[in-house]
């Protein structure tokens, strides 16, 4: 289980993280097409009922096509599990950051929805490191704050929304309370 | 507020007679361990603390929880249910003070704080600040939020 595709973590010290601060990577793809079925399957995971998920005419008169779901904005971008080519596919950057830490949670996030995402766009993403805190003990455990940037774009190059993450990277106290 | 269902039949929030503040319908949503698995599917994030019990007891959690794209797209559905489908989210704001685990109940609740409208740019953007809150059946916050959304006019 640990070693999950997606979630392989970089380790260091704290000295080794701030050499990432400021570091941007080069802009990665959706391996897929923004798309109805993945549009509905969040609204149906949410249970929201919003035609501009669900109602194609509607969708395409007021806002272009089947709308993105502003919330699933990260997921167009996250990889799939598992690839043919045996290509494992990049961890975000905020985990690729070194750190003792061997777990994560996130602890908030800010977003900007400039552009309506509709069906048929391909997104990309570059993502950047911001800041990563000194040492900090909270409920949880004892870890680091990584702050993101990520710039979405569709392949005209249109800056569609910004993504700005903040997460809590740590190692459990091991008597923890409860979450 | 004189909202109107226009040619396509929707509703559509009258953004110039809105008055401020309002208080939105509470929404409550039982979160199953097949919503939660959903959630993973739907993201298609597979970090194992939302979809492996054991692991998340592991890193102190007493089982798997929701994401913040689950958390985020339910805090853009208390608002947009209010609104309307002639509404979209600009901006989200969320903290998240709290999980929301398998076997819990969320609970959102919503207030409008503000309307403004943004003229910088070619055409005005008629906008709506407001205040959100999940909570767990415990009464515990779990998710506050802020949240601007835009209405489309005619």
């Amino acid at each position: 289980m640990a070693d999950d595709i997606s979630y392989r973590y970089a380790f260091g010290t704290y000295q080794d993280a701030l050499q990432m601060v400021g570091a941007r990577t080069p802009p990665r793809v959706a391996g897929t097409a923004v798309s109805g079925a993945r549009i509905q399957h969040f609204a149906a995971l949410v249970r929201d009922g919003n035609p501009a998920y669900w109602d194609p005419d509607f969708a395409t008169l007021v806002w272009g096509g089947l709308v993105g779901p502003p919330a699933l904005l990260m997921g167009w971008l996250i990889p799939q599990p598992w690839v043919p080519d045996g290509v494992r596919p990049a961890a975000g950057i905020a985990i690729r950051v070194p750190l003792p830490g061997r777990t994560f949670v996130n602890a908030s996030n800010e977003a900007e929805f400039l552009i309506p995402v509709v069906e048929g766009d391909r997104l990309s993403v570059v993502e950047e490191v911001v800041s990563v805190s000194p040492e900090k003990t909270t409920k949880l455990g004892v870890g680091h704050f990584i702050q993101t940037l990520d710039t979405f774009m569709r392949d005209d190059g249109t800056v569609v929304a910004l993504n700005r993450n903040t997460l809590f990277r740590f190692n459990p106290t091991e008597a923890a309370g409860g979450g | 507020m004189a909202d109107d269902t226009g040619d396509t039949g929707f509703r559509r929030l009258d953004w110039h007679t809105l008055t401020v503040p309002v208080d939105l319908p509470e929404i409550v949503d039982e979160i199953s361990y097949e919503r939660v698995v959903m959630n993973a599917g739907a993201t298609w994030d597979y970090f194992p603390g939302h979809f492996d019990p054991e692991y998340a007891k592991r890193q102190g959690h007493p089982t798997i929880f929701v994401n913040t794209m689950h958390l985020a797209g339910f805090v853009d559905r208390i608002a947009t249910d209010w609104a309307g489908p002639y509404s979209r989210v600009v901006r989200r704001k969320i903290a998240l003070a709290g999980s929301i685990y398998a076997g819990d109940t969320m609970i959102g609740r919503g207030k409008v704080i503000g309307k403004r409208c943004n003229s910088s740019g070619s055409k005005p953007q008629y906008l709506v600040d407001l205040e959100i809150g999940v909570s767990n059946q415990r009464g515990e916050l779990c998710c506050p939020a802020e949240l601007t959304i835009e209405i489309l006019e005619d």
